[in-house]
């Protein structure tokens, strides 16, 4: 797979997976978890992803960001809750992922809101440890029990 | 449970072989036969191996009876007439009475592959046009403030002067005329040649705020605001809280950007009231300007061409090594956020100043 949004590709094509799947309810849950978090906190996370990145990391990273920024925007207009601070919450997640182990704390920041409803990108999470899927809670036991159906 | 096993593996559009302990395939499918080229019963008794020659598949032989775990790989796979073909391959350990098998799965991913470079090609077009358009956004951002400079100077040094000379010439031909109807004719004249006078000097600060030049910000953005209110009636609320000393090139970045986002406030939201707020947030500066307007749909505004405005703010900040929200929704207001470190400095991580150093 080619690295569009850099060495994560892969864990930030997993996020948009994930945020496909994103109940009406699970939305409202992200928007009142971004709107309650400190816009301070938020912004110095920000400036630790400028500082700790280059220009051309950058581009990887804020390409994530739109591509989940546009994909959160569009569930969001589908399923009735056209808040923007979902789809925030998605910009936010997805340049902090693609961003990976170089912002330190600034990562638990930007992804908190999306963890509310994707436990693997809380801390020390999957997704932090880039090792696994973002799977939204309910649908764990959606996986949970495909596997137990397998012969 | 056997047979619907035999019917899986026949039905399967993947092509599959079971492989015995030695390495040999004990059965295949219908679809193997078409990949490799082989009829079954030349398939069976054939090595696994000699389908993917010259690589590892990893198949465990002779070994433990325990299985190990399931594993996937892309290999090269070869077909009796010597083609080769690339190869996505799952090898699944079974453990059976008579030991441990493996099943092995095989999909042809010429197609995928195929696919996946068109679209990478695709995806290299795209960036590479994306670029050159942030080179030239970078472009226009410079242009645009040389532009500026120059329009503001050649007001002030041309057109304001010219202007001033007619005002003078006005006071001069006051002395001469008598009739009083002639002298509320030259009082119009005047007052309209003061307006006009003004208006350009509104404009040369528009362009070129002087105080920019010495870095106070507060005092420039709150004359604008004040201008922002008595022309539209809109509310300001300005909290300034950024007190750390900017850089010239930042006040001016910061002015102008906050200044685009109050030009789309008089122009589109039909607001009563707008907040700027400005927070000094990690050696930066953190701007926030929400309005109580009839916002837009950003999915809709976004897609449309000719919103220079709102691409031109975010790249003005990313060039600047900060960054940019312009958010919105229908009825819900708008609101810009963005951040630009104070002292601008050639941008660089933190990890190669490390290096540097």
């Amino acid at each position: 797979m080619k690295a569009i949004f850099g060495p994560p590709t892969r864990q930030v094509v997993e996020l948009l997976t994930g945020l496909r799947d994103f109940s009406p309810a699970e939305i409202d849950l992200v928007t009142s978890a971004w709107r309650q978090a400190s816009d301070v906190d938020r912004a110095a996370a920000w400036a630790q992803l400028q500082r700790a990145t280059t220009e051309d990391e950058r581009y990887s990273i804020l390409a994530a960001a739109s591509v989940a920024r546009r994909t959160a925007m569009d569930l969001a207009s589908e399923l009735g809750r056209p808040d923007w601070a979902f789809w925030a919450a998605a910009w936010d997640a997805a340049a902090a992922i693609a961003a990976a182990d170089r912002i330190g704390g600034a990562f638990d920041v930007l992804t908190a809101p999306l963890a509310a409803v994707m436990p693997s990108l809380a801390p020390g999470g999957d997704a932090e440890r880039g090792l696994s899927r973002a799977i939204p809670v309910q649908r764990r036991s959606d996986v949970a029990s495909d596997q137990g159906a397998r012969p | 449970m056997i047979s619907r096993f035999r019917q899986l593996f026949e039905s399967s559009p993947d092509a599959m072989v079971i492989v015995d302990r030695t390495g040999k395939i004990s059965a295949a499918n219908a679809r193997a036969e078409s990949l490799f080229g082989y009829p079954r019963d030349q398939l069976r008794g054939k090595f696994a191996q000699t389908l993917f020659p010259g690589q590892s598949m990893g198949l465990e032989t002779g070994g433990p009876q325990e299985p190990a775990q399931a594993s996937r790989q892309h290999l090269v796979g070869s077909r009796s007439d010597r083609r080769q073909f690339p190869a996505d391959v799952t090898l699944i350990p079974i453990s059976t009475k008579q030991g441990t098998v493996t099943v092995i799965s095989v999909a042809d991913i010429t197609e995928a592959l195929r696919t996946q470079f068109v679209l990478e090609l695709g995806f290299d077009v795209l960036e590479s046009a994306d670029r050159g358009r942030q080179a030239l956004l970078g472009h226009v951002i410079r242009a645009q403030e040389r532009e500026r400079s120059r329009i503001a100077a050649d007001i002030h040094d041309d057109t304001i002067q010219v202007l001033t000379a007619a005002n003078l010439r006005l006071q001069q031909l006051r002395h001469r005329l008598r009739d009083p109807d002639q002298l509320r004719i030259l009082d119009k004249l005047e007052q309209t040649l003061n307006l006009s006078l003004s208006r350009l000097r509104q404009l040369i600060f528009d362009l070129r705020p002087s105080n920019l030049e010495r870095g106070s910000l507060a005092p420039t953005l709150r004359a604008y605001l004040e201008q922002l209110s008595s022309d539209t009636g809109i509310v300001y609320q300005f909290e300034d809280g950024c007190t750390g000393r900017a850089s010239a090139a930042s006040t001016r970045l910061i002015y102008r950007t906050a200044q685009e986002a109050l030009a789309n406030v008089r122009k589109h939201s039909r607001a009563t009231t707008v907040r700027v707020q400005f927070l000094e947030v990690s050696d930066g500066c953190l701007a926030r300007i929400t309005d109580d307007g009839v916002g837009y749909d950003p999915s809709e505004v976004e897609d449309r061409p000719g919103h220079l405005g709102l691409t031109l703010m975010r790249e003005r900040t990313q060039i600047a090594g900060g960054w940019c929200r312009i958010e919105s929704t229908p009825a819900g207001g708008t609101t810009v956020e963005f951040w630009v470190p104070l002292a601008r400095t050639p941008h660089q991580p933190e990890a190669s100043r490390e290096r540097v150093a």
